[in-house]
């Protein structure tokens, strides 16, 4: 009998982990709390570092899913996990061999810094709002105009104990890299400038984009966390913040300012954790059963982590991720064969 | 009669040190009180506030009403032992006199009557006032037994906490502690011997009888006259010089304090009387954040009053407060906490004044005009949300604004007064208010409560109304000038220290609240609504314990089921915002959301 | 002649040397602040400063000085300071600013 492994979560990592699992001989079923399967990647338009477009990994991933006649229950919550099943919203129960979150992450609410006037200001946008501008194929100002002067601002929602959210989210960097040379391509005119605390290109060619930012786009680096953002009379933004490197502090005007929101925990993670007895680390994450050879385990036998359930991931990380899962989750079948 | 027994020494010689200490504190503090409040002493001291300061002595030194409304329990402790012990003087006095007429009688012979007169001729009147004096002994006693209770067991009290004491205290307590129950077993000794008194002392007395025979009685009459009068002794020794200084000096506090003496920025004499008045009762432990959610026990105002009057305070311990005002709103004494905190911080601040600030010579390049002007505040910058809502408000009303501080103003000086750093402060407060005078304005609106209070206790503005921007609002609504639409949304509402406590604003925010949806109240409210934790009265917690001070008082607002926390601080604001699932607005975001504007 | 400009002279500020510093008075502040290590210089305090606005007190590089042990000049600059507590609310490492404040002032009066 072909054994069935349940995987909370229908994005990147969870529709990996399936395919991985399918092909092993394991029937995998997906339950999305979403309508549509794909996940945050699904409003994504470009991946860094290569600018690769989003679609060009999911589709695949979506056919795949639909061509192996994957079971995938979109538009309902898991409200509880085990390691033999979960209980959906409404109270149905999913049996299974095994589990695997793959529940991802929530994007912060960029209105709970409220000085940067998301919400409040015309033209302040977070990254996630510039992709979705860019997927619509046209990115302008309020007014429809473009802007001539725009500016980046890392690190909002993370690394910030102001809201509670004390790590790195680990991509917004080079996140922030990739969307200043995109707004540099479309706007050759325009200045970019891109307000960071540290920068951290940790991944492959990171490093070389963030380098041709600067050398080939021309792209100006502050070192600075702006502090306040504020309305000019002539409807442009006033931003404010130290620029660290000369020790003076720096004003300036600009018509657009991209806010690179972070990866925050999901709020049900205790909910689901405790159901489950599984730990969550303090910045809100799913916590592995160790960072190196347990990294896709939970402390609890036949419930597994896949993705950016856990920490924050690039999707490049998370589709690994995904395969070391399905590995895991193969290895415990066979051990636990009945 | 000379009524002299040698047992009484040790009473006469602790009465006469404990007048002559407290003669020569009370004359020394008056005489180095300020030349501003002895005028306001000479001109009040023979008006109806004398009367009044009567009526108080006798409800809160004798009664202690005040104590009462707070903690019964706690009230009845006071109370019994308060009003019982004068009434024994009292009655004690009056028996003296019904029996020997209205001749001289020296100290101990009222004290101690009854080992002098047993018995005496006139037994048409013992049994009445054997009865109330045994009556009376029965309430103090009560009190006494409550005393160990509440050290014992603070909780059967109704108090989480209560205080720790220094020597002086506990020689006193334990003094005081066994005067009554040692004035009951002299007595009902000679009420064996002699015979007399009433149910409790009679009664005992005769037990005694029964049992022990005369020699023994009589071997035990004189040690516990003896010990009766070294109790009361010690305890009066020890008075003056441990917290039980409160029973005296309430009475000169309580007339000073109704001549309108009260302590301002900077220490001086009249404190004397305040700090000395703080009987260590222990109520402001309970209703302080830091002791109830951080377990810090040794900052809260009744050890930093002890640390003050032993000159053993440190600039820590006086810096480790939020003054908040919770504490103050339950002293029984209606000790001025938070103001003598205050003059503390600014005489231990060590800090040299010369020479700031001398960049604000010349900065002044504000231009406009306006009928009403806006300052918003420093941290309103930071939540540019309710400076939105403020344009939006302005506007609908159709007022005239001149805007103080739109490209940033200087700060109002109440953040250098809670540091104590008041001359400092007196730069900025002195800038501002020449801002203010230039620009026509005969009405300032503040987002800021801190601001607030700073502008309506230390700034001269005559001809200048000071309102916060929540007093501004519910006025522009109620007088028809800003048309509202209500809706059916649940709001909870919370009270900022400075707004409420700080400045007595507590109607005009929830009128504005309901004028635009429905208001729940959380557990603690109005004058005893929770500081959120972000004070900048407290320069010495740190961020983490902030954010459990403010998850604490956060998870309170969002159990009224509201879906918005509204308040109408800046720093609250930023506070609740951070720890709270449910949305966060100012009041003025509120009321911005709802304005009609097809209605003007 | 040592000085420190907190200012801008013309002349190139000397180099910091650890070596003859003396950083016991930083070891101190530090002692009663452990928090202010965990500075990262991101400037929002200085971005943010009422005064800083008005006059050329940067909050983060005075602070950052007195931790290398350069005094000269800390306590007339932190003396600009209003005590208003924005860069409090501002930080991201979440330290008390403002109790920092203090702490130099009175750690460095006699300087």
């Amino acid at each position: 009998m072909k054994r069935r492994v349940v995987i909370v979560g229908g994005g990147a990592a969870g529709m990996a982990t399936a395919l991985g699992l399918e092909s092993r001989g394991v029937e995998p079923v997906i339950v999305e709390r979403d309508t549509e399967m794909g996940g945050k990647v699904r409003n994504w338009h470009k991946l860094f570092p290569t600018f690769t477009p989003a679609s060009e990994i999911l589709d695949p991933l979506r056919r795949s899913i639909a061509e192996r006649n994957i079971e995938c229950r979109t538009g309902v919550a898991v409200e509880t996990v085990a390691s033999d099943g979960v209980t959906l919203a409404g109270g149905e129960r999913m049996a299974a061999d095994a589990v695997v979150m793959a529940t991802g992450f929530t994007l912060f609410d960029a209105r709970r810094k409220q000085e940067y006037g998301y919400g409040i200001y015309d033209n302040v946008v977070t990254s996630a709002d510039l992709e979705q501008m860019m997927n619509s194929g046209r990115v302008r100002l309020a007014d429809g105009s473009m802007p001539r002067r725009i500016a980046i601002l890392h690190c909002v929602g993370s690394r910030d104990e102001k809201v509670c959210q004390s790590h790195c989210s680990k991509v917004c960097c080079i996140t922030g890299v990739k969307q200043a040379i995109e707004l540099k391509k479309m706007f050759p005119e325009a200045d970019v400038f891109n307000f960071y605390m540290d920068i951290r290109m940790f991944g492959p060619g990171y490093e070389e984009l963030y380098r041709e930012a600067q050398q080939s786009y021309n792209i100006h680096f502050v070192r600075g966390r702006i502090s306040e953002a504020s309305p000019m009379i002539n409807g442009r933004i006033q931003i404010k913040a130290e620029d660290t490197l000369t020790g003076r502090p720096l004003k300036m005007s600009i018509d657009m300012l991209v806010l690179m929101v972070g990866m925050r925990a999901n709020d049900d993670n205790g909910l689901l954790a405790a159901s489950a007895s599984l730990d969550v680390a303090p910045n809100g994450f799913m916590q592995s059963r160790d960072p190196f050879t347990g990294a896709v385990r939970s402390p609890r036998e036949g419930i597994f982590y896949a993705g950016a359930v856990t920490a924050p991931k690039s999707l490049a990380d998370t589709l690994a991720e995904a395969a070391l899962a399905a590995d895991a989750v193969v290895d415990y079948l066979n051990r636990t064969q009945r | 009669m000379t009524f002299f027994a040698p047992f009484t020494l040790p009473f006469i010689i602790g009465a006469a040190v404990m007048a002559a200490v407290l003669v020569a504190k009370y004359t020394l503090w008056t005489i180095h009180l300020p030349a501003e409040d002895k005028r306001l002493i000479r001109r009040n001291m023979f008006s109806a506030k004398s009367l009044a300061a009567v009526w108080e002595v006798v409800r809160e030194s004798l009664l202690h009403v005040r104590i009462w409304r707070v903690n019964p329990m706690l009230g009845y402790m006071h109370s019994s032992l308060a009003l019982g012990w004068f009434l024994l003087i009292a009655i004690g006095w009056i028996e003296t006199v019904a029996y020997l007429g209205w001749g001289w009688v020296p100290l101990q012979g009222h004290v101690f009557f009854k080992y002098f007169m047993p018995v005496n001729g006139i037994a048409e009147h013992k049994a009445g006032f054997e009865f109330a004096m045994d009556l009376m002994l029965t309430v103090v006693l009560s009190g006494v037994a409550l005393a160990w209770i509440k050290r014992m067991r603070s909780r059967l009290m109704g108090m989480r906490r209560t205080t720790r004491h220094v020597a002086f205290d506990r020689i006193a307590l334990s003094a005081l502690w066994f005067v009554f129950p040692l004035r009951y077993v002299a007595e009902s000794i000679t009420c064996a011997i002699y015979g007399g008194g009433s149910f409790l002392t009679g009664t005992t007395g005769k037990l005694l009888g029964e049992h022990l025979d005369s020699a023994t009685l009589d071997a035990l009459s004189e040690p516990a006259w003896w010990l009766y009068s070294i109790a009361l002794g010690v305890f009066f020794v020890a008075m003056p010089f441990s917290r039980y200084m409160h029973i005296f000096t309430e009475i000169p506090l309580i007339f000073l304090r109704r001549y309108k003496l009260a302590p301002s920025v900077e220490e001086k004499s009249y404190d004397n009387f305040e700090v000395e008045a703080c009987s260590r009762c222990g109520i402001c432990i309970d209703p302080c954040q830091l002791q109830a959610d951080l377990g810090i026990d040794d900052v809260q105002s009744v050890y930093f009053l002890r640390d003050r009057r032993y000159n053993m305070l440190k600039l820590a311990t006086a810096n480790n407060c939020l003054m908040c005002g919770r504490c103050q709103t339950q002293c029984p004494v209606g000790i001025n906490l938070n103001t003598l905190r205050l003059n503390s911080r600014a005489k231990l601040r060590n800090i040299p004044n010369e020479g700031r600030y001398g960049y604000l010579a010349g900065l002044d390049r504000s231009t406009g005009e306006g009928r009403t002007g806006y300052f918003a505040g420093c941290m309103t910058t930071l939540t540019p949300r309710t400076l939105a809502a403020m344009n939006a408000i302005f506007e609908a009303a159709g007022d005239d604004v001149w805007r103080a501080d739109s490209d940033g103003g200087v700060c109002c000086g109440r953040p250098l007064m809670l540091s104590g750093e008041t001359a400092a402060a007196r730069k900025m407060i002195d800038y501002n208010t020449g801002l203010f005078r230039r620009h026509g304005i005969t009405r300032l609106v503040t987002s800021c409560p801190i601001c607030l209070k700073v502008f309506r206790e230390q700034y001269d503005l005559d001809g200048i109304e000071v309102l916060h921007h929540s007093e501004y609002i519910c006025r522009m609504i109620e007088s028809g000038r800003l048309h509202v639409d209500r809706s059916d949304e649940l709001y909870t509402y919370h009270d900022p220290c400075e707004l409420g406590r700080g400045c007595d604003i507590y109607d005009e925010p929830r009128r504005a609240i309901e004028a635009v949806g429905r208001l729940a109240e959380p557990e603690h409210n109005r004058r005893n609504s929770l500081c959120c934790g972000a004070s900048l009265a407290n320069t010495v917690i740190d961020d983490k314990q902030q954010r459990r001070i403010a998850q604490r008082m956060a998870a309170e607002l969002e159990a009224t089921g509201a879906g918005t926390i509204v308040t109408a601080c800046p720093l609250c604001h930023k506070s609740i915002e951070r720890v709270a699932d449910c949305g966060t607005m100012d009041l003025a975001e509120v009321v911005a959301k709802n304005i009609l504007r097809d209605k003007r | 002649m040592r000085s420190i400009r907190f200012g801008y002279g013309i002349s190139k500020p000397r180099a910091i040397d650890i070596d003859s510093n003396d950083l016991r008075k930083s070891n101190e502040i530090l002692r009663e602040m452990p928090e202010l290590q965990t500075c990262i210089g991101c400037g929002s305090c200085t971005a943010s400063c009422t005064a800083g606005n008005l006059t050329q007190f940067n909050f983060r590089r005075v602070h950052t000085l007195v931790r290398r042990g350069e005094y000269m000049g800390a306590y007339e600059e932190m003396n600009k300071c209003m005590l208003c507590g924005k860069c409090r609310l501002v930080c991201p490492r979440g330290i008390n600013t403002r109790g920092l404040a203090m702490l130099i002032k009175r750690k460095l009066g006699d300087f």
